[in-house]
């Protein structure tokens, strides 16, 4: 076996037509003082690997990327992940163009969220179309089946976004978008498992309440009533971009979504900071988002990023919990103000950035009023093969 | 008997790589890299190499000569970014002609509303990947 594998590497590095058109190593450091994004405010850091590679076949192009992370204070959320795939470009007329990509991906955490451990197939497909040489029509639908290690989170999501824009000769782009996104969650069902006991080493964590923030258990235990099967939720967005000048860019975005039918499966729901969760995703509220972004070129080619984001959402089928973790007999809601920089600078073989966060979360459920501040730094390599 | 069988089959695929590697098109060339500022007139999809995905050009007309180039960006570039008509560009890339004087430039770098493309790297290797309409929003940190 592993002759036949040192062969493959000799003639995957030695020929040419099968030798990858480009290869990136990242690695990016993240570090914050609330990883897990609620009241406890539980700091760690967070390093991760990366590489990516691809290689074009006429139209086709093949791609893999995997990312090993580590984390200091709470190893055992470590985790590491792959993705491969191939995708195909086809042009209709000069003017227009399908895309069609097929992915699949795992991800595989370490011992006590192994419950979050899953492998997912996706497919996602976009046409764009210049209706005019002012104005774009894009449309992209995309359908992700995904199997975890506990079957509560198996779900298949179906996603469409129809976007138009137009730009004015007074630098002006004005883009409308419309999303529709169903999620259906394949095997609501309450947890037969005895309820997860924290060890001595994470019992500061969770206070109470039954959540277990970055101790133990995965978060999110089904609700007795199930709360339905499939979430449906519908967004329109609109956004105004205006250039000053060459090399400043402001523009203004303003989001709302609705849930259409059902609501959230389980009893409560997290976010964590640049750790994919499966209790909390976009079909997971409905509300308002108000966002602004100035983007500055600066000398040297530095590009900066300022933004400031607003938003308010209700989480349905979520009730709050004191303290205590007794209901409140109300549904959570939560309001967030946020600040962000990046910086970036791109050099011929590497690209280095810098990025803050600043969060408030005020919310009706006290376990997730907080702060916090996220640092992350990245670097990437890029090596390139292809045709020049 | 099957060594050599072994042999003569990776040599084959090393081979048949290396004519299958060649292509016949026009090619980066450093020495002939310049920059240029000027005003998209078109946007457009074009067949520009064998066996690749057509490419998305973009006519921009010089502000200072009022000279109109071909701007070769790169296939995947057309679902990733938006390019408008009367939009400023300033551009880095390599010159060639084509046809009778048509002027052509092979993109390596791309600046506009605040913002720096890089298609190439300094030597012309593209730097375009397969898979970039999935990954966006996935690298380089935090997403919301």
């Amino acid at each position: 076996m592993k002759k036949y594998a040192f062969l493959a590497f000799l003639i995957m590095m030695l020929n040419p037509s099968l030798m990858a058109d480009s290869f990136s190593l990242s690695f990016t450091q993240n570090m914050a003082d609330n990883f897990f994004q609620n009241s406890l405010a539980e700091p760690d850091k967070l390093s991760s690997l990366s590489f990516y590679v691809d290689k074009d076949f006429s139209r086709f192009s093949v791609f893999s990327e995997g990312t090993y992370s580590y984390m200091y204070n709470n190893p055992n959320l470590t985790y590491s992940m792959q993705d491969a795939g191939l995708d195909y470009l086809h042009p209709l007329t000069a003017k227009s163009a399908f895309y069609f990509s097929l992915g699949g991906r795992g991800a595989f955490y370490r011992s006590n969220f192994s419950d979050y451990n899953y492998l997912a197939v996706n497919f996602y497909t976009a046409f764009k179309s210049y209706v005019s040489p002012t104005s774009i029509f894009n449309a992209n639908y995309s359908l992700e089946y995904k199997n975890y290690e506990s079957s509560l989170f198996d779900s298949i999501s179906h996603a469409l976004l129809v976007s138009f824009d137009k730009y004015l000769q007074t630098r002006t782009t004005l883009k409308a978008e419309m999303s529709w996104g169903y999620k259906s969650f394949l095997h609501p069902f309450i947890s037969q498992e005895n309820p997860p006991v924290e060890d001595a080493s994470t019992s500061s964590k969770g206070k109470g309440k039954g959540r277990f923030s970055g101790g133990g258990y995965t978060s999110s235990i089904s609700k007795a009533d199930g709360g339905g099967q499939g979430i449906q939720v519908f967004s329109f967005s609109g956004l105004i971009a205006q250039g000053l000048g060459d090399k400043i860019g402001l523009n203004l975005t303003g989001m709302k979504q609705w849930t259409l039918s059902g609501e959230n499966p389980f009893t409560y729901i997290e976010e964590f900071y640049s750790i994919e969760n499966p209790s909390y995703d976009r079909f997971s509220w409905s509300g308002t988002q108000w966002s602004s972004q100035l983007t500055v070129l600066m000398p040297w080619n530095i590009q900066v990023k300022l933004g400031y984001t607003m938003a308010r959402k209700e989480f349905p089928g979520i009730e709050s919990l004191n303290l205590e973790g007794e209901s409140l007999g109300i549904t959570r809601k939560d309001r967030r103000k946020q600040i962000d920089l990046r910086v970036e600078k791109n050099f011929p073989r590497f690209s280095l950035y810098l990025s803050y966060f600043y969060m408030i979360n005020h919310s009706n459920d006290p376990f997730f009023e907080w702060t916090g501040h996220f640092f992350s730094a990245g670097v990437e390599w890029n090596f390139f093969h292809g045709e020049r | 008997m099957k060594r050599r069988s072994y042999l003569i089959f990776i040599l084959i695929l090393i081979f048949s790589g290396l004519t299958l590697g060649q292509k016949t098109s026009h090619f980066y060339n450093v020495d002939k890299e310049i920059r240029i500022e000027g005003t998209i007139q078109e946007i457009t999809m074009e067949p520009r190499y064998k066996n690749t995905s057509p490419f998305l050009i973009v006519k921009l007309k010089e502000t200072k000569t009022q000279q109109v180039y071909n701007i070769e960006l790169s296939p995947a570039r057309f679902f990733e970014q938006n390019f408008y008509k009367g939009e400023h560009l300033e551009v880095v890339g390599s010159l060639y002609l084509s046809g009778e004087n048509n002027l052509n430039i092979i993109a390596r770098e791309v600046r506009f509303r605040g913002e720096t493309l890089v298609l190439r790297d300094k030597h012309g290797f593209p730097n375009w990947r397969g898979g970039s309409m999935k990954k966006q929003g996935r690298r380089k940190g935090k997403r919301f």
